[in-house]
């Protein structure tokens, strides 16, 4: 059995505006093994980010953890302080935002920043320190790292500061890596370059992934398991062969049907998920899902559906699957071998 | 590709368009981003071309340049027969109306202030095309065309989501009843399961209206799906002109290939199967381009003759056009 590093259950983060409270994760629960890379997926808005930001306990006001357990090497990180968090931070737990250009220091030399994250966690000497964020910039794929270290963050371009954001994080080689859109705003060329990346990473230091992306062939690629969110809930779980083959919930369906293939020589109407998603302020108390759902029946609307389980890691929550349901022909996910 | 005809609706010839940047405190010499440099292609009557690329290699400058939101630097843009590239903006207004664009943001590309019935309406009073009873219902049936409807003339942009918002921008695009439109990635903003909505009702009013498309977008499998022919641009340059399923099935610039190897496909068996060429290194300066040809410093066949010699952009059958050395040969 792989051993567990961390331990989401039923974790409840809302903000409070002025206009009332947004419930933007709303009992989200999954966990993540050493050395495994994780993928959420999901529709803008729907909880993705918040659970990230959760998890580090950085959330912003008027945001605020209401319920739940956050278990990370089995000590539940709701309960503690934020000196407690300062000293995971960045150390047992690494995050890579969106845009690096917000979370690196434009005042500081990118080999500063990276010395700065080396000798505070692995408490070396300036000199050794160095050494070693150039060995970092050199892992992470940026040319003549010697003299590129004392460039400031200005002095770099977009995919060689997601780089040096990565060579950052990991300078604390730690055990859970958290990647929200790490590429979203790179060229697929760059991209390329920071997925091979983080694989490696899994392969040979052992650090747990969580990569959030609304990109399904990014997920494909890099994750093993992937859990998809819809209105602040987990509407399914499973590893990437379910979740792409074998879909069980009408939302992971129709976000499969609603990309076009590359690699697919004819060319097919996409079929689009119809209207938009739920308002969080006023989440309703069925399935997320519902007024979307080619499927939806009564009781989707009036009651929220429990977890199915296909097996003991692949999840739905999804009316469909409750044995009393009419048999409805669903649509599958991929097919299995063309291309 | 059947929508192909031998009717081409717009000639780029030649174009360039040079930014200026001054370098230094005191002048001194100025510099020039060439943004686009020296690029050629035609686009048919009733067909989409895709235009492709890393961020800053010109798409949205040579999409600007066309419609003449931007001065031409150098070379020709003719469209039905005549060269706006010239004109003074007195003669380019008839054009101002046949040739329309959306934009990649529909929350800033949207009047705030105006109703959605008046953001539509804009364009059809610039153009004095309707007034009163007749303005207002064009105004409802192309709400009606792209999916929303006529109660909805009378909110405001920030009531609506982003696919909503980007349905009322090209409500106001098709309001003058243009023949072409470039689209700048207009669905790059959206979530990925309303992309697809607003694809499908691209598709479908260029059906119906015979609209030709220039669709801009950095989404490979997105622009293959929608178009008929597709550029592929680099830093500037044109490297490949191809059908969108020969560019898939047979790309022969190098660029192109890297390009398609990194695109990773939504199917784990496909996509880990998958043999990928990474890229190395980042896009060179627009400022100081390499000597040659400009992917030379990323290409893992360039040879002497790739610093010396600019490659041209060539026919090497059936309209394939590609600009690299190895076609020499
Ligand atoms: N500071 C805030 N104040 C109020 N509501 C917020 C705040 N931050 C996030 N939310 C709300 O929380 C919900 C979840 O947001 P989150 O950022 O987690 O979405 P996401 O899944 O990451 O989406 P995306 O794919 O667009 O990044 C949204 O409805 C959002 O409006
Ligand atoms: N108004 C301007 N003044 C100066 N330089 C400009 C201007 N507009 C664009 N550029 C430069 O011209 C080059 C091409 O930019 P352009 O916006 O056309 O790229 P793009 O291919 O549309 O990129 P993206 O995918 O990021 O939208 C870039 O180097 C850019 O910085
Ligand atoms: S011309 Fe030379 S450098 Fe340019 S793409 Fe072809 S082989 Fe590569
Ligand atoms: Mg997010
Ligand atoms: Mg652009």
């Amino acid at each position: 059995m792989a051993e567990k590093l961390l331990d989401v259950k039923n974790l409840k983060t809302s903000f409070y505006t002025h206009v009332g409270e947004v419930q933007a994760v709303r009992g989200v629960s999954f966990s993540l093994n050493k050395g495994e890379a994780l993928g959420i997926v999901g529709e803008s808005g729907s909880g993705k980010s918040v659970t990230s930001m959760s998890i580090m306990k950085l959330l912003q006001f008027p945001g605020k953890i209401k319920d739940g357990e956050i278990l990370f090497k089995g000590e539940d990180l709701v309960k503690k302080s934020e000196k407690h968090m300062m000293s995971i931070r960045g150390n047992e737990i690494a995050m890579i935002f969106q845009d690096p250009m917000t979370s690196l220091n434009p005042v500081y030399t990118v080999g500063d920043q990276i010395m700065e994250a080396i000798i505070r966690h692995q408490g070396l000497s300036k000199q050794k320190a160095k050494k070693k964020a150039i060995e970092m910039l050199k892992l992470v794929g940026i040319p003549s790292p010697e003299k590129r270290v004392d460039n400031y963050p200005h002095e770099f371009s977009g995919g060689m500061r997601q780089r040096a954001m990565i060579a950052i994080a990991l300078s604390c080689q730690p055990d859970l890596l958290i990647a929200d859109e790490p590429t979203t705003a790179l060229d697929v060329t760059i991209q390329a370059q920071i997925l091979e990346l983080m694989k490696d990473l899994k392969e040979k230091i052992n650090t747990s992934i969580i990569l959030i992306t609304h990109d399904l062939g990014v997920v494909a690629d890099v994750c093993s398991r992937i859990i998809v969110m819809y209105g602040g809930l987990v509407m399914e779980e499973g590893t990437a062969e379910e979740i792409f083959y074998d879909p069980k919930h009408p939302y992971t369906m129709g976000l499969l049907k609603s990309i076009p293939r590359l690699d697919l020589g004819q060319k097919k109407r996409l079929v689009p998920i119809e209207g938009s998603p739920p308002d969080l302020l006023k989440p309703p108390k069925g399935c997320p899902f519902a007024a979307r759902c080619p499927y939806a029946m009564r009781i989707c609307v009036e009651e929220r559906p429990p977890y199915f389980y296909v097996n003991e890691g692949h999840r739905s929550m999804c009316w469909l699957l409750h044995e009393d349901a009419p048999d409805v022909k669903v649509e599958t996910g991929v097919k299995r071998g063309i291309a | 590709m059947n929508k192909v005809n031998n009717n081409v609706l717009l000639e780029v010839k030649n174009l360039k368009k040079y930014f200026p940047v001054r370098k230094g405190f005191f002048g001194g010499e100025t510099q020039y981003v060439k943004a686009v440099d020296d690029i050629t292609f035609h686009i048919n009557k009733g067909e989409t071309f895709g235009l492709v690329g890393e961020s800053g290699c010109g798409k949205s400058t040579t999409g600007r340049t066309i419609i003449r939101l931007y001065d031409v630097t150098d070379g020709e843009v003719i469209f039905d027969g005549a060269e706006l590239g010239k004109m003074r903006e007195s003669e380019l207004k008839p054009f101002r109306k046949r040739i329309q664009m959306i934009f990649q943001d529909p929350y800033a590309s949207l009047n705030t202030r105006m109703t959605v019935g008046d953001i539509i309406g804009e364009p059809i009073d610039i153009h004095n095309l309707a007034t009163g009873k007749k303005r207002q219902e064009i105004i409802y049936d192309l709400l009606e065309r792209v999916g929303l409807n006529k109660e909805h003339a009378n909110r405001y942009p920030h009531e609506f989501s982003g696919g909503q918002r980007q349905r009322i921008g090209i409500a106001r695009a098709l309001a003058v009843e243009p023949d072409f439109i470039i689209c700048d990635e207009p669905i790059s903003a959206l979530d990925v399961s309303i992309q697809a909505q607003v694809v499908n009702m691209l598709e479908d009013l260029q059906k119906e209206m015979g609209l030709t498309y220039l669709f801009i977008a950095h989404d490979l499998s997105m622009v293959k799906h929608i178009s008929d022919r597709i550029g592929v641009m680099y830093l500037g340059k044109m490297a490949e002109i191809a059908t969108s399923d020969e560019l898939y099935t047979k790309p022969l610039h190098p660029y192109t290939q890297a390009l398609l190897s990194a695109i990773p496909i939504p199917d784990p068996e496909v996509t880990r199967a998958k043999q990928r060429e990474v890229l190395e290194g980042d896009v060179p300066s627009p400022l100081n381009p390499p000597s040659g040809c400009r992917f030379r410093t990323r290409c893992k066949y360039a040879m002497a003759k790739c610093a010396e010699v600019e490659p041209k952009l060539k026919d090497v059958g059936g309209g394939h056009m590609v600009a690299c050395h190895l076609m020499d040969k």
